[in-house]
């Protein structure tokens, strides 16, 4: 895949405030339909399913269908085009770094 | 401050901590490649010797092969340990682009134990940060949350 197009195609999605804000739901539930979605949300149901299109075409969410529901839930991979190395190993050392002190008071009592 | 964070456009991650521990205890923990695969990752062909080259492997992303490059700078027992860390690729875009920087530890004694000092330095501000961040506010803060659980799975495992 074209990574400018992989990246346009991100920001085009997410410049939307209403899409954002039915991504960033997703993003905060752990599986959610589009009628869970819709509660409260302000937009009808169909308005909500022409954004879960969208997103999922940006490959920013995933879905699993059960019976008669399906479940969407975030694709953090999706999102690797807009994630900078700076932010990524800013989050690696801070775990690295947790790693560490475990390490240690494993060792310094050996 | 060091010249790499005024030159323009470059940045540096530090992490900063003080560790219950005496320095020559953190130094084994920085410089042994067995130790080293138990908090950052398995390094393959690591000596604690300067000049030495040794690489990381972790996810393909795009053109690159997940290698990271690295060779060892400076090493003064329990007190400076750093290396290059060179990976990434110039066709990628976020995380896979290309990457040349340096990582320095620098221990410190304190009372009750080792400040140890992390320092990243060498990172472009990628060309599209400002796009992304006039966005949204708080919308950074939900990538970046994103971010920290997806670094926090061992890439090498996959």
């Amino acid at each position: 895949m074209n990574d400018t197009n992989t990246i346009n195609t991100v920001m085009r999605t997410l410049a939307d405030p209403t899409r954002r804000g039915v991504f960033e739901r997703i993003v905060q539930s752990k599986e959610i339909t589009v009628s869970e979605l819709t509660q409260g949300s302000g937009v009808t149901q169909g308005a909500i399913s022409q954004h879960i299109k969208s997103l999922k075409q940006a490959g920013l969410i995933a879905e699993r269908p059960e019976g008669r529901n399906v479940y969407y839930r975030a694709e953090p991979a999706g999102l690797a085009p807009l994630i900078d190395w700076l932010d990524y190993y800013a989050a690696f050392w801070q775990d690295r770094f947790a790693n560490l002190r475990a390490l240690l008071k494993e060792i310094d009592h050996e | 401050m060091n010249d790499v964070s005024l030159m323009s456009g470059m940045q540096e991650i530090v992490v900063d901590e003080v560790f219950p521990h005496s320095p020559e205890i953190i130094w084994k923990a920085l410089t042994s490649g067995e130790l080293m695969a138990r908090w950052v990752m398995e390094p393959t062909g690591f000596a604690p010797v300067e000049g030495t080259q040794f690489t990381f492997q972790t996810k393909p992303a795009g053109e690159w092969d997940g290698v990271i490059r690295c060779k060892v700078l400076e090493v003064i027992p329990n007190e400076r340990f750093a290396y290059e860390w060179k990976s990434g690729h110039g066709g990628n875009v976020g995380y896979g682009s290309l990457l040349n920087t340096v990582v320095t530890f620098t221990l410190t004694k304190v009372e009750g134990g080792t400040r140890l000092r992390l320092v990243h330095s060498g990172f472009e501000l990628p060309k599209n940060h400002t796009a992304f961040e006039s966005m949204s506010e708080g919308w950074p803060e939900v990538i970046h949350n994103l971010v920290a659980g997806a670094a926090g799975e061992d890439p090498s495992k996959n």
